[in-house]
C-alpha cells in the first residue's frame, strides 16, 4: 500500500472524527432525553455493538506493535505495508469503538470508577490513534527518523492504551475478579449457599413433581435469605420489594413485578443480579454478587414457571437442629477406650483418619485440671504428690477431689456464669435499681452444685434472690421496643439457655433464621404482666401476639394466667426431657470451658453442625441420665483421653470458628483475667484485699464458712487491671472471652499499678522468707511454674539477682517468669 | 476499690494506636468483617476534636439568644426566654448571649447550626441522651456500641502512630452515673484496642507515659531484657509456635516501645509559653482545648474534651442557672476561641474538624419536648421571687446549638433556626444525631455503608447505615 497524498491522511482523519463526534453529540442528545424515556431502539442496538467493535482496535494494534518490533533494525523491513495497514484498521476500530462505546454507557445506565476509567483511557485511545496515523504519515517511508521514533512511541501508548481499555471493559462486564477469582490463594471468603442440587438432572424430569418443586423453590429461597433478605424483607424494603413471601416474591416492586414465571429473559430480578458490580442497578447493591451456580438455580426455577406449592412454605431455608433429645447406641469399647466419650471420639479420628497421641504428662495434667475445675494453680508440694502418687486410677482420684473442693469449685465457676448470666457487682442499672444482682444466689447454687434443671428452673421462675437475670436492666426512660425488659429475658433466655439468636426476630422477622416478630414476641409475653403490644423497627403494627414458648410441641402457656404462673409453666416446660436442645446447649458450652473449643461453634448458636452429632447428643442425655449434674458432667470431660490429649496449639484464632474445624484435642487456652489475678495473688502477694469483696464466702453462716486465703478476683467488682485482661462489661450476655493478648493488655501488664504494687510487695515479703538468690529462682519457677528452672534459666536469673538479691531485682525477676506463655498458657 | 483510670486507660489506649499502626494485619475477633463496596468518598478532615458541653447547655442563654428579660422579684416565669442580653457576633445578623464574645468573634471560620433535635428517650437521665448522642445508637442495645472515636479509630487508625487515635480529656467516672459513663465510653464490639484513652484531668497527663511509680528507665529496660532472655530460654519452644503465644511475644515488645517515646510531651502542658497557657487556663476544660491543640501537632485522629459531666453539676442547672452559666461561660469562651485561631494560624484548621455540642438543651418551662412532655424533675415557680430560680432548669430537646468548625465545614454559616417565642424549638431544617455523625464521617472519608456483623446482623456507623451527611455542612 502506498499513501502518498496528505490528502488522503486529513480526509481519513477528519471522517474518522465526524464520526465520533456525531455520535458524541448524538449521546449527549440522547442523555437528556433518557431521563424516564426508553431510548430508540437503534442506539441501544448501535451501543450493544460495542462489546464486539472493540475486539478489533485491541487485537490490530496490538498485533501492529508486535510487528513493528521487527522492523527496529529496518523501518523499511518487508512487513512494513502489513504493520501500516494494521494501524490503520486499528485506529478506525478504536474510534468506531469509543463512540459505540459512549452510546452505550449513555443509554444503558453504567457507573462507577472502572467505568470512568476505561471511558477516558477508550477515548484517549482513539485521539493518540489518530496522532498515531500523523506521525505515520511523517515517517516518509522511514525518511524522517525523528517522526519514525515518534510514530513508535505512539504506537506502543496505544497498544497499552487499548490494552487497559480493554481490561477495564473486561472488568465492567465479567466482574474485576473475573480472573483473578480462579487463583486458588484469592479463594473468596464467602462462599455461596452450597446448593447441593443438580439442575441437569431436575432438567430431564419433565413436569415437576410437588416434591420436587418444594425442593427447587426451598433452594431459591435459601439464596434470597442469604443475599437479598437484608434489603427486601420484613426487615427493610427497598423499592417496596419484598423477597421473603411467596404473595410479596410474585407482586414484585416499585417497578413493577421482578419475575416472569417461565421467562427468565423478561424477569427484572434476573436482570439485576446478572449485572456487573459496578452497574447502578446492579443486585445486591451491598455486598457479594450472586455465584453463577446460584444465578443459573434462580434462572432455572423461573424458567419452569416458578413454582411456589403451598407446601414449600414449611420448608425452612435455615438449618435448624433438632429439638428433641436423640439417643445414639455407643459402639463397643475398645482397647483402652471405654469411657462413651472416648469412644465417640474414636469413632470420629476413624472418620477424619487420625489417630490418639500419647495422653499428657502428669505435671501438664494436673495443672490443666486444676485451672479448669478450680481456676487455681497446683502448688509445689501438690505436683509432688501427684506425681507420687501410683494408683492407676489416680487421675479420675484428682478430677473427683478438685471437683470436692466446693468453694474454689464455685468462686471459679462464677467468672463463666456471671458472664454469662450478665451478673455483675458493679454497672449500669443499680444506680437506678433498675438492676438486681443474683450473686448469692449463683454462689450457693454452684457450691451445692444444683441440679441443672433445677438452676434453669430458678433462673426462669425466680425468687428474690435469683430474679435479676430475667428482671434484665431497666433504664430510665422510654426504650426501644426490642429492648424492655420482657423482650431482654426473651432474648437472653434464648441465647444463653436455648443456644438461639432471637435478637433479630425481636424487631422484625429475623433474616438469619425462621423466627418471626410475632414468635419473639409471643416468648416475650410470658415474662411480661401484659401483653405487650408488637412494634416492627420501632414502629408499634397495633397488634398483640400471643404468648407461647417457642416450640408449641413443648406445651403450652396459658395467655390468661398472670406472670408468675406463666413463668412456672415456662419453667417446667423448658426443662423437660423433651427440650434435648437445652441439654446440648449447656454440655456444648461446659465442653467448649474444658477444651477451648465447642463441638458447636458459637456455642450460642446451638442450629450450626456440630464435628460429632453423636457426641453431642449422647453428652446431653448422659447429662439428664445423671440427673442434670454438672459436676458429673465435668468429671467425664475432664477424665476422657480426649481431655488428656497434648494440647492443640492454633495458629489462628479463625480456625476455631470455622466450620470444617478439625477436633485434635484441648486446644491452648489464655488464663483468663481471674486465673492470671489469682495465680499472681496465691504465689506472690494479693492483688486485691479482702475488703474488696464483693461477696465473701468466709462470712456466710458457719457451716458454709469457706476459707478463702485471699481475694479471689471473680468475686471483686471489675477494674482496669481485670478488665484489660479481658473481664467483660456485663451490660450485655457474654460467651466468650477473647484469647488472644493485646497490646492493650501488655501495657496494663507492663505498667499497671496493681500488679506492680503486689509484686513489691511479694518481693519483700519473698527477700524476709528465702533471702538467697538461688532460692528464689527455684522456689519462683516451683510455684509459678510447677518445675524447677534449667541450667539456662538458671543463670540468666542469676544474673540479674545474684547471691542476695535486692526486691526490686525480685520483683522484677516475678514480672518476667508471670509473663513467660508458659504462665499465661493452659496447655 | 479506688479507680486508677488516668494510668491505666492511658496505657489502653496507647495501645489502640500502636496496634493500628504497627500491628497491620493482627487479626481481629474472627466475627468481624468489614464490608464496603461504594467509592471512596474524598476526605475533608483528618482529625476531630468534640469540645462536650456535658449536662444539656441551653442554646437561649449561649448561641441562640432570645428576647431578654431581666431578673426582677415578683416576674413570671413564663416571661423568661433569655437571661443574658445577647451580643454581636462577627456574622451579621447573628448574636451571642452575652460571655460568648471571643467565640462570636471566630465565628466566620465556621457554621451555626441551630436546629439539632435530639432524641426522645422518655424521662431524662443525661447518661442515656450522652450515649446516644456519642454513639449514635439508643440505649439499652443488644450488644455493646462503640463510641464515635471507637469507629474512628478502627477505620482510619492513628495520624501518628504514637498518639492514640481516641483520647477523652477531662472526665472522671467516680462521679455519679459513673457506671453509665463507662457504658458509652467504650469501643464496644470493634474490640478494647479501639477504645478511648482516658485522661481524666489534663494537668496530670503525662504521668501516664512513664515507667511504673519508682522505677527508672535504666531498670525498665533491664527488666524488659531478662524477660526476653527468659522466653528464649524458656521451655515452651517444645509446645511449637501459636498465635497466643505471638500475639503475647509481639504486644509486649510494643508496649515496651510505646513507653520509650518521644511524643509523651505532648501531654505535658508545661511546654507551653506561659502566656499561652494563661489564655486558655479557664480551668480543667480550657487546659483540655490547650491538650487537645498539642495533640494536634503531634497528629491525633479524634480528640473528645468534655466540660465534665457530673449531676447537677456544670451545664447541668437544676438551680441558680444564670449565675452559673456565667461561670461555664467564662470556663469555655475564651479557650475554645483560642483553640479555632490557633488552629487556624498553624493551617490545622484545613482538616481539622471542631465540634461544640451538648446532648440537648434546657428550657424554664418545657421538659422534654412540647408534644411530648415528659416528667418534670424540677419544680419551676409561676412566679419568680428569688434568684436561685431564675435561668434554664428544665431539660428541652427540642431546639440545641452546635458549632462546627474546619475540616471542610462552611465558613460563616447558619444552618437553622429555631422560634423566637416559646417553646423556642426548631422552626427550619431540624437535624438529627444520625445526620450529624455521617457529616463527620462524611468528612473523614468513612463510607456511610461502613459496618461489621455482629452475632449475624450488619451494625452500622450510623443505625441501619441510614444516616444521610447534610452537604449544606460542608464547603
Amino acid at each position: 500500500m502506498k499513501y502518498k497524498s496528505t490528502a488522503i491522511f486529513w480526509v481519513t482523519a477528519v471522517l474518522l472524527l465526524c464520526v465520533g463526534l456525531g455520535d458524541g453529540l448524538l449521546a449527549a442528545g440522547l442523555q437528556e432525553q433518557a431521563e424516564g424515556t426508553e431510548p430508540f431502539w437503534l442506539w441501544k442496538f448501535l451501543g450493544r455493538l460495542h462489546p464486539l467493535a472493540v475486539h478489533f482496535p485491541v487485537s490490530l494494534l496490538l498485533f501492529a506493535a508486535l510487528l513493528e518490533l521487527f522492523t527496529l533494525k529496518n523501518f523499511n523491513h518487508k512487513l512494513r505495508p502489513g504493520i501500516d495497514l494494521l494501524v490503520w484498521a486499528g485506529v478506525a476500530g478504536a474510534v468506531l469503538a469509543a463512540s459505540l462505546g459512549w452510546i452505550l454507557a449513555t443509554v444503558e445506565d453504567y457507573g462507577g470508577s472502572t467505568l470512568d476509567v476505561h471511558q477516558w483511557t477508550g477515548i484517549a485511545t482513539a485521539i493518540i490513534g489518530l496522532l498515531l496515523i500523523y506521525f505515520l504519515r511523517k515517517t516518509e517511508g522511514g525518511r524522517n527518523p525523528k517522526s519514525v521514533k515518534a510514530f513508535r512511541s505512539v504506537l506502543f501508548v496505544s497498544a497499552i492504551g487499548v490494552s487497559v481499555a480493554g481490561h477495564f471493559g473486561a472488568s465492567l462486564t465479567h466482574g474485576e475478579d473475573y480472573l483473578t477469582s480462579t487463583f486458588p490463594w484469592n479463594e473468596d471468603s464467602y462462599s455461596p449457599e452450597n446448593l447441593n442440587i443438580d439442575l441437569v438432572a431436575f432438567g430431564e424430569e419433565g413436569e415437576l413433581s410437588e416434591q420436587k418443586q418444594v425442593e427447587l423453590v426451598g433452594k431459591v429461597r435459601a439464596v434470597l435469605a442469604h443475599n437479598c433478605y437484608k434489603c427486601h424483607s420484613d426487615a427493610k424494603i427497598k423499592g417496596e420489594l419484598r423477597l421473603d413471601e411467596r404473595e410479596y416474591v410474585f407482586e414484585g416492586g416499585e417497578s413493577g413485578p421482578v419475575i416472569v414465571p417461565g421467562s427468565s429473559g423478561k424477569s427484572e430480578l434476573v436482570r439485576r443480579i446478572n449485572l456487573p458490580k459496578d452497574h447502578e442497578e446492579a443486585m445486591p447493591s451491598k455486598g457479594k454478587v450472586l455465584s453463577g451456580d446460584e444465578i443459573a438455580l434462580i434462572s432455572f426455577w423461573i424458567d419452569r414457571g416458578a413454582p411456589w406449592p403451598d407446601a414449600a412454605s414449611e420448608v425452612s431455608e435455615y438449618r435448624v437442629a433438632a429439638l428433641e433429645p436423640r439417643r445414639p447406641n455407643v459402639p463397643a469399647a475398645r482397647k483402652g477406650l471405654d469411657q462413651p466419650i472416648d469412644i465417640w471420639v474414636d469413632e470420629y479420628f476413624q472418620e477424619q483418619d487420625m489417630s490418639w497421641k500419647d495422653p499428657v504428662d502428669d505435671r501438664t495434667y494436673l495443672r490443666r485440671i486444676y485451672l479448669d475445675i478450680i481456676g487455681l494453680q497446683p502448688d509445689p508440694e501438690t505436683y509432688k504428690a501427684f506425681e507420687e502418687d501410683t494408683r492407676p486410677d489416680k487421675r479420675a482420684a484428682w478430677v473427683e477431689a478438685l471437683l470436692n473442693r466446693n468453694d474454689d469449685y464455685a468462686t471459679h465457676w462464677m467468672t463463666f456464669w456471671n458472664d454469662a448470666l450478665r451478673n455483675d457487682y458493679t454497672g449500669t442499672g443499680y444506680i437506678t435499681k433498675g438492676r438486681f444482682a443474683i450473686t448469692d444466689w449463683l454462689y450457693t447454687s454452684l457450691r451445692e452444685n444444683k441440679p441443672y434443671d433445677q438452676f434453669v428452673k430458678q433462673l426462669l421462675n425466680p425468687d428474690e434472690k435469683s430474679k435479676g437475670f430475667i428482671e434484665g436492666i431497666r433504664w430510665r426512660g422510654d426504650v426501644n421496643a426490642s429492648q424492655v425488659t420482657e423482650m431482654q429475658a426473651a432474648q437472653n433466655v434464648g441465647q444463653v439457655i436455648l443456644g438461639l439468636n432471637l435478637k433479630c426476630a425481636s424487631c422484625h422477622d429475623s433474616f438469619i433464621s425462621d423466627w418471626k416478630l410475632e414468635e419473639a414476641y409471643a416468648f416475650a409475653n410470658i415474662f411480661a404482666d401484659t401483653t405487650l403490644e408488637v412494634s416492627r423497627c420501632e414502629t408499634p403494627i397495633g397488634k398483640k401476639a400471643s404468648t407461647k414458648i417457642l416450640w408449641e410441641e413443648l406445651g403450652e402457656i396459658d395467655s390468661t394466667a398472670n406472670r408468675d404462673k406463666k413463668l412456672e409453666q415456662l419453667a417446667e416446660y423448658l426443662v423437660q426431657p423433651a427440650n434435648g436442645r437445652m441439654y446440648r446447649t449447656i454440655v456444648n458450652r461446659v465442653w467448649k470451658q474444658l477444651m477451648g473449643r465447642g463441638l458447636v461453634e458459637p456455642a450460642d448458636e446451638m442450629d450450626n453442625v456440630p464435628w460429632s452429632q453423636d457426641l453431642l447428643d449422647w453428652m446431653a442425655t448422659d447429662f439428664e441420665d445423671n440427673g442434670y449434674d454438672l459436676k458429673n458432667l465435668i468429671y467425664k470431660i475432664a477424665t476422657s483421653q480426649a481431655y488428656q490429649q497434648p494440647a492443640v496449639a492454633i495458629e489462628d484464632p479463625q480456625i476455631l470458628t470455622d466450620d470444617d474445624f478439625v477436633f485434635e484435642g484441648v486446644v491452648t487456652k489464655r488464663l483468663t483475667a481471674e486465673q492470671f489475678a489469682d495465680g499472681v495473688s496465691q504465689n506472690i502477694h494479693p492483688l486485691f484485699e479482702m475488703e474488696e469483696l464483693q461477696y465473701n464466702p468466709n462470712e456466710l453462716a458457719v457451716s458454709e464458712q469457706s476459707t478463702m486465703t485471699f481475694a479471689r478476683a471473680s468475686l471483686v467488682a471489675n477494674n482496669d487491671f481485670l478488665k484489660a485482661l479481658g473481664r467483660p462489661n456485663r451490660e450485655v450476655v457474654s460467651t466468650n472471652r477473647d484469647s488472644q493478648a493485646s497490646l492493650l493488655q501488655a501495657l496494663e501488664l507492663t505498667n499497671g499499678e496493681t500488679l506492680n504494687e503486689a509484686l513489691q510487695e511479694g518481693a519483700l515479703r519473698w527477700k524476709e522468707k528465702y533471702g538467697d538468690g538461688d532460692i528464689i529462682v527455684h522456689e519462683t519457677y516451683r510455684q509459678l511454674l510447677g518445675r524447677e528452672p534449667h541450667q539456662n534459666e538458671f543463670n540468666v536469673a542469676m544474673e540479674v539477682l545474684g547471691e542476695d538479691p535486692e526486691p526490686a531485682a525480685i520483683q522484677d525477676f516475678f514480672w518476667a517468669v508471670l509473663l513467660l506463655p508458659e504462665f499465661q498458657l493452659i496447655y | 476499690m479506688n479507680y486508677n483510670w488516668r494510668r491505666r486507660e492511658f496505657l489502653k489506649k496507647t495501645s489502640a494506636a500502636t496496634m493500628a499502626a504497627m500491628a497491620a494485619g493482627v487479626p481481629m475477633s474472627g466475627l468481624l468483617s468489614s464490608c464496603s463496596t461504594k467509592e471512596k468518598i474524598k476526605s475533608t478532615a483528618d482529625t476531630v476534636i468534640l469540645l462536650y458541653m456535658a449536662g444539656g447547655m441551653a442554646h437561649t442563654e449561649t448561641f441562640d439568644p432570645k428576647k431578654y428579660t431581666p431578673f426582677r422579684k415578683g416576674m413570671e416565669s413564663k416571661e423568661v426566654l433569655s437571661t443574658f442580653d445577647a451580643v454581636p457576633t462577627a456574622l451579621d445578623g447573628i448574636s451571642f448571649s452575652e460571655g460568648l464574645e471571643n467565640i462570636g468573634q471566630v465565628m466566620d471560620k465556621g457554621t451555626l447550626i441551630r436546629s439539632y433535635v435530639a432524641a426522645d428517650l422518655g424521662h431524662i437521665l443525661h447518661t442515656r441522651h450522652q450515649y446516644h448522642w456519642h454513639t449514635c445508637y439508643e440505649p439499652p442495645q443488644s450488644v455493646t456500641v462503640p463510641h464515635m472515636g471507637s469507629w474512628m479509630a478502627k477505620e482510619l487508625g492513628p495520624v501518628n502512630p504514637v498518639i492514640p487515635p481516641f483520647i477523652n480529656i477531662g472526665q472522671r467516672f467516680t462521679v455519679g452515673e459513673g457506671e453509665e459513663l463507662k457504658a458509652f465510653h467504650s469501643a464496644g464490639f470493634l474490640g478494647s484496642e479501639y477504645g478511648p484513652f482516658l485522661i481524666p484531668d489534663p494537668t496530670s497527663g503525662l504521668d501516664s507515659v512513664r515507667p511504673p511509680v519508682g522505677m527508672s528507665n535504666k531498670r525498665f529496660e533491664a527488666r524488659n531484657q531478662l524477660y526476653e532472655r527468659l522466653v528464649q530460654e524458656s521451655a515452651m519452644g517444645e509446645f511449637g509456635s501459636d498465635y497466643q503465644k505471638e500475639s503475647l511475644k509481639r504486644s509486649m515488645e510494643q508496649a515496651y516501645m510505646l513507653l520509650n517515646s518521644p511524643e509523651a510531651k505532648a501531654f505535658d502542658l508545661s511546654q507551653e509559653p506561659k502566656e499561652k497557657y494563661d489564655t486558655y487556663n479557664t480551668g480543667k476544660f480550657g487546659l483540655g482545648c490547650l491538650m487537645a491543640k498539642r495533640l494536634v501537632d503531634q497528629g491525633a485522629r479524634f480528640i473528645s474534651v468534655t466540660s465534665e459531666y457530673e449531676p447537677f453539676m456544670g451545664w447541668d442547672t437544676h438551680e441558680n442557672g444564670h449565675t452559673r452559666l456565667k461561670d461555664m461561660k467564662k470556663l469555655i469562651d475564651a479557650p475554645i476561641a483560642q483553640l479555632i485561631k490557633d488552629l487556624d494560624e498553624s493551617g490545622k484548621l484545613d482538616r481539622t474538624m471542631v465540634i461544640v455540642a451538648s446532648e440537648f438543651s434546657r428550657d424554664m418551662l418545657t421538659e422534654g419536648r412540647p408534644g411530648a412532655k415528659v416528667k418534670d424533675q424540677v419544680e419551676v415557680p409561676d412566679i419568680i421571687q428569688d434568684m436561685k430560680n431564675y435561668g434554664m432548669h428544665r431539660h428541652f430537646t427540642d431546639g440545641c446549638s452546635v458549632l462546627m468548625f474546619g475540616g471542610g465545614i462552611k465558613r460563616g454559616h447558619v444552618y437553622g433556626k429555631t422560634a423566637d417565642e416559646r417553646p423556642c424549638k426548631s422552626i427550619e431544617k431540624p437535624i438529627k444525631i444520625a445526620a450529624l455523625h455521617q457529616t463527620i464521617y462524611h468528612a473523614l472519608g468513612i463510607d456511610p455503608e461502613t459496618n461489621y456483623e455482629i452475632e449475624k446482623r450488619p451494625f452500622y456507623t450510623t443505625p441501619d447505615g441510614d444516616g444521610v451527611a447534610e452537604m449544606d455542612l460542608l464547603a
